[in-house]
C-alpha cells in the first residue's frame, strides 16, 4: 500500500468519524435547545400567574380598609388576612425569581391556600353585616377579587401544562442524559393547597 | 418601493444569497484541497522517494472527492443545524440574546408599559399582528426585530432604551424596526446567521485539529513530517477567511438597509426628531448601542445600532451599520457632530401618557382617508394611521383595555363581541357557553358585555387585534376549546356575517398561525388567468356590500376590474346567484397562493371597488380586512367615513 494511499485513507476515515461526531453533537444540541424552549415557555407562563397574584394581593389592603369600618370587632380575622397576605407576597416574590422550583412552588401554593382560607372566613363573617354587604366599594372589590382568582386559576392551568411538557421532554431517553448534563432541573407544578377547614361563622346579633 | 415590490426583492435577494453561499463552499473546497495537496507534497519530500514519485500529479480525484464531501457535510450540516435552531422563530433569537418577554397584563412598570403601548400603536397602524416584545437587560441603547414573516415578528428593546429615550424617540426606533419587519428583511437576516455558522465550522474544525495535534513528536514521524498541525492551520485560516468575506458581504448589505429603515421611520412618524434624537443619544451615551451578550456578534445585523464595537470593525468595512454621524446627518442636516450637547435626561417613572400636543389634531385628520391611499399604504405606515391607532388606544374604555390583556378575559371579550343582539339567540349562545365553556369565562363575558356593546362598530376588529397577544398565551388545548366556542357562537343564528368572518380570519392570522406554527402558503399562481374566477367572485361580493342599487354595484365591479389591470383576462360579475361566506372563503384560499405582485393588484382592485361610490362603510372595511388577512398582507385600518374627499 503506497503511503499516499494510506494517508488519503486515514484522512478519509478521520473526516468520516469527524462528520459522525459532528452529527451526534448537532443532535445533542438540538435536544438541548428543545429543553431550553420548553423551560422558557413555562417561565413565561408563570409570569401570567404572577401578574394576577400581584393584583390579588394589591386588592386585599383595599378590602381591609373597607371592611375595617364595619367590622371593628372582628379584628382577629382582619389581622389574619393581613398576615396571610404578607406571607403570600414574600412567597410570590421568591417564586417569581425561580418559577418551577419545587420549594418555591410548594411555599407559594401553601401561602395562597392560606390567603384563600382566611378570605373565605372574612366573607363568611361579612354575611352578618348587611350594611357592609350593600356597600358599593365592597361589592366592586368582591367582584374584582373573584375575577382575579379566576384568572389565577386559568393561568395556573396553562403553567402546569407547560411544566408537564417540559418534564416529559426532560425524562424521555436520550434527552434525560442531556438534561442532567445541561443542568435542567425538574419543574414543579403549581398546586394551591385547599384552605384549612373553614370555621363555623360566628354570627352575632 | 412599496411593500409588494420589497417582498419580491427580498425573495430575489435570498436567491442571490444561496448563490454566494454555494460559491463560498466551492471556493473553500478548492482551497482545502489545494492546501492538503501542498501539505502532502511537502510531507512527501522529506520521506522516501516512493512517495515523491507518487505525488507528481496535482489532481487526485479520490482526495478531491473526500475533501468535497467532508467540507460540504461540515458546512451544510452546520448551516442547516443553525437555521433549524433558529427556525423556532423570532423568539429563539430573542432568547439567544437573553431577552425577557414583557407581559402585556403587567402594568406596574410604567416604562415597560410605555414600550408596549408604542409597539401596539405601530402594529394597529400597519396591520401587522401585535408582536411580542422582549426586554434585554443591557445598558446600551439598542433594539432589534427578528422573525420569518411579518406575522411571526418579535421586537426587542434594551433597558437602556427604556431608561434614556423619550416616547417620541422610542417611537422612532420602533418605527425603524417595523420597517425591517415590513420589508421582509428578517427572514434573510436569520438565514444569513445560519449560513455564516456553517462556514465558521471549518475554522473551528481547523482550530480543534491544531490544538489536538500541535504537540509535535507524534507517531507518523517515520512517514515524514507531521502534517496534522499544518492541516489544522490550513483549515483554520481558510475557515476564518471564509467568515471574513462572508461578514464583509453581510455588512455591506446591512448598511444599505439601515439607511432605508431610518428613512422609513421618518416617513411613518413624520417626525424626524424622534429617530434623530435616539441616534444622538446613542452617540452621547458612553455605552452607546453596545450589547454585552456574547451572541451579539452573530446577531449584529439584526440590531438598530452597532451592537459590537472595536477592532472587529476594521475601519468600517465590517460594520453592520453606517457611521452614527452620517445617519444623523441624513435625517437632520444641521447636526454638527458634537455629542456633548445632547441632553440625556433620565426618564424617570412617568406614566406612559402619549405625547400630548400633536395627537388630537392628527386624529381628526385621520378621518378623511381615501381607499386608494389605503392600499398604496399596505406595508407602510402613514402618520394618519398612527394617529388613529393612538386615538383608539386612548379612548378605549379602561375595562376593555384591561380585559384584552389577560388570556381569560380576552376570550370573554371575543365571546361578548359574538353575542347576538337578538335576545333569543343570545340566550341560546349563553346557555351553550354555560354548558361547555369554563364558568369563569362565562362570568367574564357577562361582565364585559355592556362595555363591548357600547363600542363603535369600526373599533370591534381592532379590539380583537389588541386581544391577540393575550390569546397567543393560550396552550394549544385551551386555544382549541376557545376556537370551538367561537365557531358555535357564530353558527348560533345560522348565518355568518361579514364581521364574524373577518373575526375568524383575524384570529387565524394573528393567533392560530403562531401557536400552531403554520407556514404561509406556497406561491402557486404567478399569472393572472387561473385567478379570474376567484377574483370575479370577490369583486362581486364587494360590489354587493355597501352598495344598494344594481347600477352602483355594476359600477363598483367595473372600478375594481379596471384597477386590476389584467387586460387579457375576462372578469364577469356574478349577478344572479347568491354569494355566501363559504364561496368567498374558497376564493380567498386560492388567492392566498398568488405571487406578491398579483396580490397587490388584487388588493388595489378591492379598494377601488369599495371606493367607487365615494363612501366607505364599516362592513366594507371589515370585508377588506378579511381579504387582506386571508392574503397575509399587513393592511392598515380602513376608516369609515362620510364623503371621501380627494386626496390632499
Amino acid at each position: 500500500m503506497s503511503p499516499v494511499f494510506a494517508i488519503t485513507a486515514i484522512v478519509g476515515i478521520l473526516i468520516g468519524i469527524g462528520v459522525g461526531l459532528l452529527l451526534l453533537i448537532l443532535y445533542g444540541v438540538g435536544v438541548y435547545n428543545a429543553l431550553v424552549t420548553l423551560r422558557n415557555r413555562y417561565k413565561n407562563a408563570f409570569s401570567q400567574i404572577d401578574v394576577q397574584l400581584k393584583r390579588r394581593y394589591d386588592l386585599i389592603p383595599n378590602l381591609i380598609e373597607v371592611t375595617k369600618g364595619y367590622m371593628q370587632h372582628e379584628r382577629e380575622t382582619l389581622e389574619a388576612v393581613i398576615e396571610a397576605r404578607n406571607k403570600a407576597v414574600s412567597a410570590q416574590q421568591v417564586a417569581a425569581a425561580n418559577p418551577g422550583d419545587p420549594t418555591a412552588m410548594h411555599n407559594l401554593g401553601a401561602a395562597e391556600g392560606q390567603v384563600s382560607g382566611v378570605l373565605g372566613r372574612l366573607f363568611a363573617l361579612a354575611e352578618g353585616y348587611p350594611d357592609l354587604k350593600a356597600n358599593q366599594n365592597m361589592l366592586a372589590l368582591q367582584e374584582e377579587l373573584t375575577s382575579t382568582e379566576n384568572k389565577v386559576a386559568f393561568a395556573r392551568q396553562a403553567f402546569n401544562d407547560a411544566v408537564m411538557a417540559y418534564n416529559t421532554q426532560r425524562e424521555v431517553f436520550p434527552a434525560s442524559m442531556i438534561a442532567g448534563i445541561g443542568g435542567f432541573a425538574p419543574a414543579e407544578l403549581f398546586e394551591i393547597e385547599s384552605p384549612k377547614e373553614r370555621e363555623a361563622p360566628r354570627v352575632s346579633f | 418601493m412599496d411593500y409588494f415590490q420589497s417582498q419580491d426583492v427580498a425573495r430575489k435577494k435570498t436567491g442571490l444569497l444561496v448563490f454566494y453561499f454555494i460559491l463560498a463552499v466551492v471556493v473553500i473546497i478548492v482551497s482545502v484541497y489545494a492546501a492538503l495537496m501542498a501539505i502532502l507534497s511537502w510531507a512527501a519530500t522529506s520521506g522516501d522517494h516512493e512517495t515523491a514519485h507518487e505525488l507528481t500529479r496535482l489532481w487526485d480525484p479520490g482526495l478531491f472527492g473526500l475533501v468535497a464531501v467532508g467540507t460540504s457535510a461540515l458546512i451544510g450540516g452546520g448551516s442547516l443545524y443553525k437555521i433549524a435552531a433558529l427556525s423556532g422563530g423570532g423568539h429563539t433569537v430573542a432568547e439567544l440574546l437573553g431577552g425577557r418577554l414583557l407581559n402585556p397584563a403587567e402594568t406596574t412598570h410604567p416604562e415597560e408599559r410605555k414600550v408596549l403601548n408604542v409597539v401596539e400603536e405601530m402594529a394597529l397602524a400597519s396591520g401587522v399582528p401585535v408582536p411580542p416584545v422582549y426586554l434585554l437587560e443591557e445598558e446600551g441603547i439598542n433594539a432589534f426585530a427578528a422573525g420569518y414573516a411579518p406575522g411571526d415578528a418579535v421586537i426587542g428593546v434594551t433597558s437602556g432604551c427604556v431608561r434614556h429615550l423619550s416616547r417620541d424617540e422610542l417611537q422612532g426606533v420602533i418605527a425603524h424596526e417595523f420597517s425591517h419587519v415590513l420589508n421582509g428583511d428578517m427572514r434573510l437576516n436569520i438565514r444569513l446567521m445560519g449560513v455564516l455558522f456553517g462556514i465558521l465550522l471549518i475554522g473551528l474544525a481547523g482550530w480543534i485539529v491544531l490544538r489536538s495535534s500541535g504537540g509535535g513528536g507524534r507517531s507518523d514521524r517515520r512517514e515524514g513530517r507531521n502534517i496534522w498541525p499544518l492541516v489544522g492551520l490550513a483549515l483554520y485560516v481558510i475557515g476564518y477567511a471564509g467568515v471574513f468575506f462572508a461578514n464583509l458581504m453581510k455588512a455591506a448589505v446591512s448598511r444599505q438597509r439601515e439607511y432605508l429603515a431610518d428613512a422609513s421611520a421618518v416617513q411613518f412618524t413624520r417626525n424626524p426628531d424622534g429617530i434623530a434624537g435616539a441616534l444622538k443619544k446613542i452617540g452621547a451615551l458612553a455605552e452607546g448601542s453596545q450589547i454585552q451578550n456574547p451572541h451579539a456578534e452573530e446577531a449584529s445585523h439584526l440590531f438598530f445600532g452597532n451592537a459590537v464595537a472595536g477592532f472587529g470593525q476594521l475601519f468600517g468595512l465590517l460594520a453592520t451599520h453606517p457611521p452614527l454621524v452620517e445617519r444623523i446627518r441624513r435625517i437632520d442636516p444641521s447636526f454638527d457632530g458634537d455629542f456633548s450637547k445632547v441632553l440625556m435626561e433620565p426618564i424617570t417613572s412617568r406614566t406612559s401618557e402619549p405625547a400630548p400636543a400633536r395627537r388630537p389634531e392628527r386624529f381628526e385628520g385621520a378621518r378623511m382617508f381615501s381607499t386608494a391611499q389605503a392600499v398604496a399604504r399596505v406595508g407602510t405606515i402613514a402618520p394618519a394611521h398612527l394617529a388613529y391607532a393612538a386615538g383608539l388606544l386612548e379612548t378605549l374604555p379602561r375595562p376593555l383595555s384591561e380585559a384584552v390583556r389577560d388570556p381569560l378575559s380576552a376570550q370573554a371579550t371575543v365571546f361578548a363581541l359574538l353575542l347576538d343582539l337578538d335576545d333569543s339567540v343570545e340566550a341560546t349562545q349563553l346557555s351553550w357557553l354555560g354548558r361547555h365553556a369554563i364558568p369563569a369565562a362565562v362570568r367574564e363575558t357577562r361582565l364585559i358585555l355592556p362595555d363591548v356593546r357600547q363600542l363603535a362598530p369600526e373599533s370591534r376588529l381592532p379590539l380583537v387585534e389588541l386581544a391577540a397577544p393575550a390569546l397567543r398565551r393560550l396552550t394549544p388545548g385551551q386555544l382549541h376549546d376557545f376556537l370551538q366556542s367561537v365557531d358555535v357562537l357564530i353558527q348560533a343564528d345560522r348565518k355568518v356575517t361579514i364581521f364574524e368572518y373577518a373575526l375568524q380570519r383575524l384570529l387565524y392570522r394573528h393567533v392560530v398561525s403562531h401557536v400552531v406554527r403554520d407556514k404561509p402558503p406556497a406561491v402557486k399562481y404567478t399569472t393572472a388567468s387561473p385567478l379570474a374566477g376567484p377574483v370575479s367572485l370577490v369583486l362581486s361580493a364587494l360590489a354587493r356590500v355597501g352598495h344598494d342599487t344594481p347600477d352602483i354595484m355594476a359600477q363598483s365591479f367595473e372600478a375594481g376590474a379596471e384597477a386590476l389591470g389584467w387586460h387579457n383576462v375576462r372578469l364577469a360579475p356574478i349577478v344572479d346567484e347568491p354569494i355566501g361566506i363559504r364561496e368567498i372563503d374558497v376564493a380567498l384560499t386560492q388567492l392566498a397562493a398568488a405571487s406578491p405582485p398579483l396580490k397587490k393588484q388584487i388588493l388595489e382592485a378591492c379598494a377601488a371597488s369599495i371606493g367607487a361610490d365615494g363612501r366607505v362603510t364599516v362592513e366594507e372595511g371589515e370585508l377588506l380586512r378579511a381579504i387582506s388577512d386571508s392574503l397575509g398582507c399587513p393592511m392598515p385600518p380602513l376608516l369609515a367615513s362620510g364623503e371621501v374627499p380627494s386626496p390632499a
